[in-house]
């Protein structure tokens, strides 16, 4: 299985190569519309010093983990589990099902979307720039903490956005319901204590968003923690694994219902 | 004819409900989340700049949902399709000119959001929050008069956009890279009055200002009437500048699908 994964990798890779003016344009190009939002958020801070108690580094910190968290955890599913309803739809999936492998692992690698790569270049230059900044007394309880929190920032984007698409097997839709995913992810840009308390509290339990950046970030930067208090900034790459375990439950149990998209 | 293109797009737009309610889900989040915001900068501030925080509840509700009401990516994701798939061609044999039944088409969608998606918006905003009336009359029809400027101009930039995929072959980053330039030039979130002066400048005089910032700014009546006069030729100006562009690329698209015809 493993070597199987490998060969989509590679397959992936010569694909993109045989493209390469386009894949470093398109990368380019995300790259000015992600440093554009963030620069309307610095115009922002320029203007009054603060957002919600933070400084501009601050916020530099929590947007490069958000778009790290994303970058990742998207390469893994985002395109997959998008196109998932229609390969539901057209009778394709059901070919995976029939294959000795994973229908998931097959999707997730065959699909794997290299294209995050400037997500992620973005956000690690920002990461590096933002902790030369900020005053974080550096113990190796915090670096092993910061790295746990980043990796179950892409595993809670990754299972979210799989848990989405998995609704394509009992709904034959789910594409509408990235649009709201996506709707509440901008949110995550800014800290939590900016909204109002019904929102923070949606996006800290039954959305957990807030684990992807707010709370380890906050917890790293010695700030108040809304709604889940230090203790939840401690246990925040708690978060990530968590809701993997779901995601892997509702995958099976919505699969053991599939049945097809016709009668 | 093009009318009837219009009233099709606004009835197809009926078809995908589901849709609809997670934009309409989508757009309330937005709103209330960029009035969360200036409510947490504006704190005990009376003023910043001369502006106070009912004007940006309604800079927040006009801009953000008002003139953003189009989806522009729409249109050139549309492009994208008809190039790629090559039912751009069917057009070439029907009698009509494919830029203005893209811009009839358009009409009918933006009608369609406006009554789905504004309308509620905006009601909802002004019971809850309040929303405060155009400074005079004057501003008020000079408003809209630059939302529809600015739909145009919004209109014309995707096209032009869209139609330079005929050479770069994809859209994605066409796509993309508008999505930045409007985020942080149109004053669609951060008003260009709060922009640092090195930059106010020049981001006042490109055509994304008339999109979003100047359409509010003339409805709480920052600008004097010579200056409504004023921007609005210069916007009209920028549409003109906008829409010989789209006639250039269009005419020499043809030209290239004829080629590659054989």
């Amino acid at each position: 299985m493993a070597g199987a994964i490998g060969f989509m990798i590679r397959l992936q890779i010569k694909t993109r190569v045989q493209y390469r003016v386009a894949f470093l344009l398109n990368r380019l190009a995300q790259i000015i519309a992600y440093a554009s939002a963030f620069s309307a958020i610095w115009v922002l801070i320029h203007k009054f010093e603060t957002l919600a108690g933070w400084r501009w580094p601050e916020l530099a910190l929590l947007l490069s983990f958000q778009l790290l968290g994303y970058g990742v955890g998207a390469a893994l599913s985002f395109t997959q589990m998008r196109d998932l309803e229609d390969s539901v739809r057209s009778g394709r999936f059901d070919t995976l099902l029939v294959k000795p492998f994973s229908p998931w692992a097959y999707l997730v690698f065959s699909g794997l979307n290299l294209g995050y790569i400037g997500h992620i270049v973005l956000a690690v230059g920002m990461l590096v720039w933002s902790l030369s900044a900020v005053a974080i007394d550096w113990t190796v309880f915090r670096v092993s903490y910061a790295l746990a929190a980043l990796a179950s920032s892409a595993a809670l984007v990754c299972s979210m956005l799989t848990m989405i698409g998995a609704c394509a097997f009992v709904l034959t839709r789910s594409r509408y319901l990235y649009s709201i995913f996506f709707g509440l992810w901008e949110l995550t840009r800014y800290p939590l204590n900016l909204f109002p308390a019904p929102l923070q509290w949606l996006l800290l339990t039954a959305l957990p968003m807030g684990f992807m950046n707010y709370v380890p970030v906050a917890y790293l930067l010695g700030k108040p923690i809304v709604v889940v208090g230090e203790l939840g900034g401690v246990l925040a790459p708690l978060a990530g694994p968590l809701l993997v375990g779901l995601a892997v439950l509702q995958w099976r149990y919505c699969i053991r219902r599939y049945q097809g998209a016709g009668g | 004819m093009y009318g009837a293109v219009a009233q099709s797009a606004f009835q197809t737009q009926l078809a995908y409900r589901s849709q609809l309610w997670a934009h309409i889900f989508g757009q309330f989040i937005q709103v209330f989340f960029k009035i969360a915001i200036w409510q947490s900068v504006f704190g005990s501030l009376a003023q910043v700049d001369g502006v106070s925080l009912p004007q940006m509840i309604t800079y927040a509700v006009l801009a953000g949902t008002v003139l953003s009401a189009w989806e522009w990516a729409r249109l050139i994701q549309g492009i994208d399709v008809a190039i790629s798939t090559g039912d751009i061609a069917v057009f070439l044999l029907k009698p009509l000119h494919y830029p203005l039944y893209l811009l009839a088409s358009e009409c009918g969608n933006l009608c369609f959001r406006v009554v789905a998606i504004v309308v509620p918006i905006v009601l909802t905003v002004a019971l809850s929050y309040g929303l405060l009336p155009p400074a005079s009359l004057l501003h008020g029809a000079a408003f809209l008069v630059f939302w529809a400027l600015s739909f145009l101009i919004q209109f014309l930039l995707s096209l032009l956009f869209g139609l330079l995929a005929f050479w770069l072959m994809t859209a994605f980053s066409l796509e993309w890279l508008l999505q930045g330039l409007l985020a942080l030039l149109s004053g669609s979130f951060v008003p260009l009055w709060f922009f640092p002066d090195s930059v106010t400048a020049l981001v006042r005089h490109l055509p994304f200002a008339w999109i979003g910032f100047y359409p509010v700014a003339v409805y709480l009546g920052k600008l004097t009437p010579p200056q409504v006069f004023a921007y609005l030729a210069l916007g009209v100006v920028w549409a003109a500048i906008l829409g010989s562009g789209v006639l250039v690329l269009w005419r020499r698209a043809t030209l290239r699908i004829t080629v590659q015809g054989g």
